[in-house]
């Protein structure tokens, strides 16, 4: 799998390549940008340049981990439509575990690397506590799953209604409003991208955690939160799949 | 001409086969909008601040300028070109006696009509739920300068996105890499489409001036603002002008190579 | 004018990236892209007649579809002389490209979401085609290819075969002079291909139109074209009567013969390939040179009734030139 998954990123080497330029200089751009606009104003929503860049920087992280992770997602739709899927769920191997983690992109390690290392190192700036860089970890962790977690009801939507391009692009818009640190909004906004669809947990809580700005129990809480949410998301998974095959036969 | 008229009736059915489509991209464009404008909202949260020479009224009128300017300006179905010269597709158009050119300005025109009107209720919808205080120019020769503006910018974003597009003569895989990588990135940010670009380095924001980007939405919305004026006013219509010219003729030029090029390799 | 089409010494070569196998060759060919020279068309010669219809038949990668793409200014020959209508295609004038049409039997110009109508529609206009002709055009073309009631249903519903006629109808309403067909009935079921293959020969009849055909279904070819040129590796290999063909490349002759007793056939084959036994009747194929001395042997050594003595049929042929097997 793994080296059939090289040779196809080998050969779509160019447009890759483009991508990823393209991705580094996005991120420069909003870079840059933070850091003119706190030059100016010397703070946003309360947070200083470096909190700020930490919001954005864990939201990339999140962001950009997922996106190695659940490639596959983005290539799922001609897997439906053409009926590929039957094949998927013929083979011995789990079809949700091929669905969205088929694809791993290694072209993305070349990113993850040192955005992890950049985003320790602006962490390290704020002079953290050990207990509060646990709770930072934590917390990225849980992002992960409430990632995780979406990507199955995106590919659960998709087995319902065939659609998944634009759900998967609605869901990237919403995370990208994560990053900035989401005490931007204001409410019912900010109520609604923190819990209900929970951007606020997955991107912006790990970096309030490190400032020590979450609670032991918040920081409890958002794991229960973000683990039910899973278990939420695989109930949807196994119904999807029940009305799949009881569609096709 | 009449068979221009046709296809911009064409486009206009084809948009409307395509709905959700058309329904997604609006959406994700008031995300970005309600991004921005709880960005900036949050900076400016008294009225009385002032930064890189915008007030909570002007910065607020840029982002909804922000979103009518991409409406009329970044609207365009001529993203297509890349995907009709790599499957061959534009076979059709050189048989036929008819301007590429001018087909793919029309279906423009069609997709900037109809994002344009979208992006008008939006912002109604918006402005109802948000209330925010924007600047209204009333000085009709700073409007009609605005008008002006508006029309080199589209010539300018076509030209852009059609040299863009062309690349596919050569790589035919990645047109679209190219598109993603140029238009939806690099010309995006540097034409102050995600943040206004007075908020960088002098020296940086002169060397920007010198490019064609600015002129395609943040030029115009800050005469509208009335932040430029007089003789910059008249730099920028040379400018403008000038990038116009140039990659007019580079349109020609690489076309002419670009279907040289397509007939050698026989797709 | 008394030539549609003419063609001289006409060369094309194309450039292509080689990709190489693995992952070591992906690396390698984004760094040195090898290329290679493929010379399609090899230096081709002919004139074709206004109202001519004549078929092009040769294997995959023969050409055929070259020299269709360079006659109707798609492609700039490599070297040659190329002339239609008394016009150099590459130039595409507008009063040229009026006159013709390509139809290509893999690629669509119809409007995927809407209905077939509204490219028609959209054709008058570029075409400039008067009311009156286009409605008249459009009543004919409907009509002779039973399309009258899909005209509305938007082309992503029309099956294969439909999507095909009106492929057709779009690409006639301006009333081509010159008509250049790559494939038309590839992919389509009997009656699909039977419908098209009537109408290509009514509007050939009807119109005085010329026609160049490329297919690789024989049906086509024996029902349609009574000129064939022949292409093999980018050059013609012959260029005749349809009925020439057999003069020309069959190297053998049918003998059939009807026996009155059954007979050892391992005696039969000494005399020629044996191609078909059900007792009584044997078939055999038997060198040009040697057919009367076979006949003459057959009559003396075994018990016949009757013996007849037949040329390949042309679809043999056929068969052959599209395997490749015909040399010059």
């Amino acid at each position: 799998m793994s080296r059939n998954s090289f040779l196809a990123v080998f050969n779509q080497k160019a447009a890759l390549t483009i991508f990823l330029v393209g991705k580094l200089i996005r991120f420069f751009f909003f870079f840059a940008f933070i850091v003119f606009l706190l030059k100016g104003t010397k703070s946003l929503a309360g947070y200083n340049l470096n909190q700020t860049l930490l919001f954005f920087f864990t939201f990339n992280l999140i962001d950009t981990i997922s996106q190695f992770l659940f490639r596959e997602v983005y290539r799922f739709r001609p897997l439906i439509v053409s009926g590929g899927f039957d094949l998927v769920l013929s083979k011995p191997i789990n079809a949700l575990f091929r669905s969205l983690m088929g694809g791993a992109d290694v072209i993305d390690l070349i990113t993850i690397i040192p955005l992890t290392i950049a985003t320790f190192y602006v962490a390290s700036l704020l002079n953290p506590s050990i207990l509060h860089t646990t709770f930072y970890i934590l917390l990225v962790l849980n992002g992960l799953v409430i990632a995780s977690a979406f990507h199955i009801f995106v590919l659960g939507l998709g087995i319902v209604t065939l659609e998944i391009d634009h759900t998967i692009m609605i869901y990237r818009d919403l995370t990208a409003l994560g990053r900035f640190p989401i005490d931007i909004y204001k409410e019912p906004l900010r109520g609604i991208i923190t819990f209900l669809i929970p951007i606020g947990v997955m991107v912006s809580f790990p970096a309030k955690a490190i400032m020590g700005l979450m609670s032991p129990i918040g920081v409890a809480w958002s794991l229960v939160f973000g683990g039910l949410i899973l278990f939420l998301s695989l109930k949807f998974w196994k119904f999807a799949l029940k009305k799949y095959t009881s569609a096709s036969s | 001409m009449k068979k221009y008229l046709q296809i911009f009736k064409l486009s206009f059915q084809q948009e409307f086969a395509y709905r959700l489509n058309f329904v997604m991209w609006r959406v994700r464009n008031i995300l970005q909008i309600i991004l921005t404008f709880f960005l900036w909202s949050s900076v400016f949260k008294n009225p009385e601040t002032s930064v890189f020479g915008y007030n909570q009224e002007k910065i607020l009128t840029y982002v909804f300028g922000i979103l009518i300017l991409r409406a009329i300006v970044f609207s365009a179905r001529a993203v297509d070109v890349a995907g009709e010269i790599s499957n061959g597709d534009i076979t059709n158009f050189l048989l036929k006696p008819i301007s590429y050119f001018k087909y793919w300005a029309t279906r423009d025109t069609a997709s900037k009509v109809l994002n344009l009107s979208f992006s008008v209720v939006e912002i109604t919808i918006l402005f109802v739920i948000l209330r925010p205080h924007l600047f209204l120019q009333t000085n009709l020769l700073i409007l009609f300068a605005v008008f002006v503006f508006l029309i080199l910018a589209v010539i300018l974003f076509f030209c852009l996105l059609f040299i863009t597009n062309m690349s596919a003569f050569w790589m035919p895989e990645n047109g679209w890499a190219a598109q993603f990588l140029f238009i939806a990135i690099i010309t995006d940010f540097l034409s102050g489409g995600v943040f206004p670009l007075d908020i960088l380095p002098y020296t940086f924001q002169k060397v920007l001036y010198s490019t064609p980007f600015p002129y395609l939405l943040f030029f115009p919305l800050q005469v509208y603002l009335g932040k430029i004026a007089g003789l910059e006013i008249i730099r920028g219509l040379v400018t403008s002008f000038a990038w116009v010219f140039i990659l007019f003729m580079s349109v020609r030029f690489i076309w002419a190579k670009g279907l040289k090029r397509y007939s050698a390799e026989g797709r | 004018m008394d030539r549609a089409i003419v063609v001289d010494r006409l060369v094309k070569n194309f450039e292509v990236t080689e990709k190489e196998k693995g992952l070591r060759g992906s690396i390698k060919s984004i760094f040195s892209p090898k290329k290679k020279v493929v010379h399609a068309l090899r230096g081709i010669s002919f004139t074709i007649q206004p109202g001519e219809l004549v078929g092009f038949i040769g294997p995959n990668g023969a050409g055929k579809t070259t020299t269709l793409k360079t006659l109707s200014g798609l492609l700039y020959p490599s070297s040659g002389f190329v002339q239609v209508l008394e016009y150099d295609p590459w130039e595409k004038k507008p009063e040229f490209l009026k006159q013709i049409s390509l139809v290509m039997g893999q690629k669509n110009q119809l409007w995927w979401d809407l209905p077939a109508i509204e490219t028609f529609e959209l054709n008058r206009e570029i075409y400039e085609i008067p009311r009156r002709d286009y409605e008249k055009n459009l009543e004919e073309l409907v009509t002779l290819l039973d399309v009258g009631k899909l005209l509305k249903t938007q082309v992503r519903r029309l099956s294969l075969g439909q999507r095909m006629r009106m492929e057709l109808v779009a690409a006639l309403l301006h009333g081509p002079k010159v008509l250049f067909l790559d494939e038309p009935t590839i992919g389509l079921d009997l009656i699909g291909q039977q419908k098209i293959r009537d109408f290509i020969y009514e509007y050939n009849y009807k119109k005085n139109a010329t026609i160049i055909l490329t297919s690789h279904n024989m049906d086509d070819l024996t029902n349609l074209a009574r000129r064939v040129i022949v292409i093999g590796a980018g050059r013609i290999l012959f260029d005749g009567a349809l009925e020439e063909l057999t003069d020309r490349f069959a190297k053998e002759k049918i003998i059939k013969i009807s026996l009155s007793k059954e007979i050892d056939i391992k005696e039969v084959e000494e005399i020629g390939t044996v191609k078909y036994v059900s007792f009584p009747e044997v078939t055999l194929s038997v060198p040009r040179s040697t057919v009367a001395v076979a006949a003459a042997e057959i009559l003396q050594n075994f018990p016949v009734n009757d013996l007849t003595i037949e040329e390949v049929p042309v679809e043999e042929i056929i068969k052959k030139v599209f395997r490749g097997e015909l040399n010059k």
